[in-house]
C-alpha cells in the first residue's frame, strides 16, 4: 500500500522550497517584461478539443497529447501547447480586434511523451508571447528583443546564444531541386543533423557535383555576418535569395543595437518545417545541454482557423531557464526579491499578533507565525 | 580548464577512434591508455575523454554532459537521439544486415521471428516492407538464435562475415552501411562554436592523413 501511495507517474514532479520560489520569480519577471512591451496576458483553457491541437500543431505533434473523451464522446486533450489556443482565439473570438494582437502567457503544457530523450518532463511550463497580424523585420526584431531582455534580466548576459535562420532559404532549394515530400523530409533531416557527407551523396542524384558540394557546405555555415557572403555565392534560386536578404536585414538590425555577439546565423537549422514559415530561432544557454527556448514566424497557423495572417512568437521553457540560472549562478538577484528581512512574530494575544504581523507585511517584511519564541534567521 | 568533453564508444571502435584523434593532434599519455580510469584528459589538457558503452554515447551527448562523441551509425540509428552529425569518419566500417540459415526467408505471409540487439532498426526495416515480425531482443551472441531455433533470422552488424559463416548464416539483405560518426550536442555546437569547429577541422585533417581503406563491396559472398 505504502509503495503505491509514494509512486508518481514518470515525467512529472513536485516543486517546492527555493526552486518553486525561483520558478515563480522567473515567471513574474518575464510577465512584467512582456507587459512593458505592451503584451496582454492570456490563458487559454487547460482542457480543449483534440482537434484544436491537430489544427494548431499538426497531426503528428498533436499525437503527444494526453487524450480523453467528453460526455458527448468528443475527444478532449490536456493542452500540449499554448499557441494553438491563442491562434484560434485570434482568428475567431478576436477576429474583429484591431491588429496587431500582442499576447503573452506563462502556462503549463502536458505531453504523453517527452519531446526528446534529454527532456524527460511530461509537464512543463511554457513562457512565451505571440505577435499576430504583422510581418516584416520590425515584428521579428520585436520578439527577439523581448527574449533578449528576459535572458538579460535573469542574469544570463554573456551565457546565451540565439541562432537565427529563415526556412525559406531551405524551401527555395527544395523547390529548385523539385523534390517530392519523402525526399524533402530526407533532405531536411540530413540538413538538420548537419550531415554533410550523406547530404552530398543524397544530392548527387538531383544536381551537378559542383552544386552538391556547395549545398553541402551551406548546412555547415554557421557564424556571423560572413555567413551571408558565403551563402550568396552558393544560392542561385530567387526564393532562397530573397529569404537570405531578409535574414541579413534582420542581422543588421541585431548588429546595430549591439547584440551581434549574442547571435549566430545557423542555416542548417531546419527543424519544424511543417510549422514555421520564415524566421526560425533557437535559444541556448551555457550549462544546459538542451535548448532553453525557440521561436519564429508561423504565417500559416491562423489560416488553419479561418483567418490567415502573419504571426511571430517564441516560447521559453521554465525548467530550462531555472536550470540555466543555477548553472550560471545568477539566481541571487531574483531570489532576493521576496526574501527580504524576516520578522519575529510570537503566538501571544491574537489581536496584538495580527496588528504586528500586518504592520510588518506593510513594510514588506517576511512574516512567520510561530508557536515558539524563536528568532527567525 | 578543458574546452570540450569527448565521449568515445568502448570496444570495437575505441582503438581506431583514438588512432584517428591522435592524428588530429589529440594525444593521450601512454600511461593514461593503460589506466582503467573512465575519464582522462589529453596531453594538451584541452580535451577530456570519457570511455563509455557505445549505446551510452548518444545519451551523454544529447544531454550535453559530453559535447562531442565518436560512435557507430548503427548505434545512432538505434538510439534515435537528436544530435548533429557533422562528420562521417572512415573508421569502424560495417554493415547492418538481415541474416538467416537460408536466403529464401519467407513465403511472404508468415510471422517472422527476428533476434537482434537492434530492435528499433529491425522493427523499422520490416515495417517498411510490410512484413509482420516478432522481435526477440538479445544482448549478445545473436548468431546463435537461428541455429538453436529461437528465431528465423537475425538483424546484426557484420564486419568480415566470419561469425556468420561459422554459424551457417547467410546475408539476406543489407539494411544499412555503417561507419563511425562524429556527433555533437546541439547546444555545444553553438555555445562552444569556436572549440567545436577547431576540433572538427583537426579531425578532418587527421582523416586525410589516413590511408583510406577502400569500402568493402556490398555482396553476400563478402559478408
Amino acid at each position: 500500500m505504502s509503495e503505491s501511495l509514494s509512486a508518481i507517474p514518470s515525467g512529472v514532479r513536485y516543486y517546492f522550497g527555493s526552486e518553486a520560489h525561483l520558478r515563480r520569480a522567473i515567471e513574474q519577471a518575464a510577465m512584467t517584461i512582456f507587459k512593458a512591451w505592451s503584451y496582454e496576458e492570456i490563458t487559454p483553457p487547460t482542457v480543449d478539443y483534440y482537434s484544436l491541437f491537430e489544427r494548431g500543431m499538426g497531426s503528428v505533434e498533436a499525437q503527444d497529447a494526453f487524450r480523453f473523451t467528453d460526455t458527448d464522446g468528443k475527444l478532449l486533450a490536456l493542452r500540449p501547447d499554448v499557441t494553438s489556443g491563442i491562434a484560434r482565439a485570434a482568428a475567431t473570438l478576436m477576429a474583429k480586434r484591431e491588429r496587431p494582437l500582442r499576447f503573452s502567457y506563462a502556462a503549463p503544457v502536458f505531453r504523453l511523451r517527452a519531446e526528446s530523450h534529454a527532456e524527460w518532463r511530461r509537464e512543463s511550463t511554457q513562457i512565451g508571447c505571440e505577435l499576430i497580424g504583422r510581418h516584416g523585420c520590425a515584428a521579428d526584431m520585436e520578439v527577439l528583443a523581448i527574449a533578449v531582455e528576459i535572458l538579460s534580466f535573469l542574469g544570463l548576459d554573456g551565457s546565451y546564444t540565439i541562432t537565427i535562420n529563415d526556412l525559406e532559404i531551405f524551401n527555395g532549394i527544395v523547390g529548385s531541386l523539385g523534390l517530392d515530400a519523402t525526399a524533402q523530409e530526407e533532405l531536411r533531416e540530413l540538413v538538420d543533423t548537419h550531415n554533410a557527407r550523406d547530404l552530398e551523396l543524397f544530392l548527387a542524384s538531383y544536381t551537378s557535383a559542383e552544386e552538391c558540394a556547395s549545398f553541402a557546405q551551406l548546412v555547415q555555415l554557421s557564424g556571423r555576418s560572413e555567413v551571408f557572403e558565403n551563402a550568396r555565392r552558393v544560392i542561385t534560386n530567387q526564393r532562397s535569395a530573397a529569404a537570405l536578404g531578409r535574414l541579413e536585414t534582420l542581422w543588421t538590425v541585431v548588429d546595430s543595437v549591439g547584440l551581434s555577439a549574442q547571435f549566430e546565423v545557423d542555416l542548417g537549422d531546419v527543424s519544424r518545417l511543417d510549422y514555421y514559415t520564415g524566421l526560425l530561432f533557437k535559444i541556448y544557454v551555457a550549462g544546459v545541454g538542451t535548448r532553453v527556448g525557440s521561436g519564429g514566424r508561423y504565417d500559416q497557423l491562423t489560416a488553419n482557423f479561418g483567418k490567415a495572417e502573419p504571426a511571430v512568437g517564441f516560447v521559453l521553457d521554465l525548467d530550462a531557464l531555472a536550470e540555466a540560472m543555477r548553472a550560471n549562478e545568477s539566481i541571487t538577484r531574483l531570489g532576493e526579491v521576496a526574501e527580504r528581512t524576516a520578522a519575529l512574530i510570537m503566538d501571544e494575544d491574537p489581536k496584538v499578533l495580527f496588528r504586528e504581523a500586518l504592520r510588518k507585511r506593510e513594510r514588506g517584511d517576511k512574516v512567520l507565525i510561530s508557536p515558539q519564541r524563536e528568532v527567525m534567521p | 580548464m578543458t574546452e570540450l568533453t569527448i565521449a568515445i564508444a568502448k570496444g570495437r571502435l575505441q582503438a581506431e577512434a583514438l588512432a584517428l584523434l591522435a592524428r588530429a593532434g589529440l594525444r593521450l599519455a601512454d600511461e593514461a591508455h593503460l589506466s582503467r580510469r573512465l575519464a582522462i584528459e589529453d596531453e594538451s589538457g584541452r580535451y577530456r575523454f570519457i570511455f563509455i558503452k557505445p549505446a551510452d554515447v548518444p545519451v551523454y551527448v544529447e544531454h550535453g554532459i559530453a559535447d562531442c562523441g565518436l560512435v557507430g551509425r548503427d548505434v545512432l540509428l538505434e538510439s534515435e537521439a537528436d544530435l548533429l552529425q557533422p562528420l562521417t569518419l572512415e573508421i569502424g566500417r560495417c554493415r547492418i544486415v538481415v541474416a538467416a540459415p537460408d536466403t529464401n526467408l519467407t513465403d511472404g505471409f508468415g510471422m517472422l521471428r527476428v533476434a537482434t540487439k537492434y530492435p528499433r532498426i529491425a522493427a523499422k526495416h520490416f515495417g517498411e516492407h510490410g512484413q509482420p515480425v516478432e522481435i526477440i531482443e538479445l544482448s549478445g551472441s545473436v548468431e546463435l538464435a537461428p541455429v538453436l531455433g529461437l528465431a528465423d533470422c537475425i538483424v546484426d552488424l557484420v564486419e568480415t562475415g566470419a561469425t556468420l559463416r561459422e554459424n551457417g548464416l547467410q546475408i539476406v539483405e543489407v539494411i544499412a552501411e555503417s561507419s563511425a560518426r562524429f556527433v555533437v550536442n546541439r547546444a555545444s555546437y553553438q555555445l562552444k562554436a569556436r572549440f567545436v569547429s577547431s576540433l572538427l577541422e583537426a579531425v578532418k585533417a587527421g582523416m586525410q592523413e589516413m590511408v583510406v581503406r577502400p569500402p568493402s563491396p556490398i555482396g553476400r559472398e563478402t559478408g
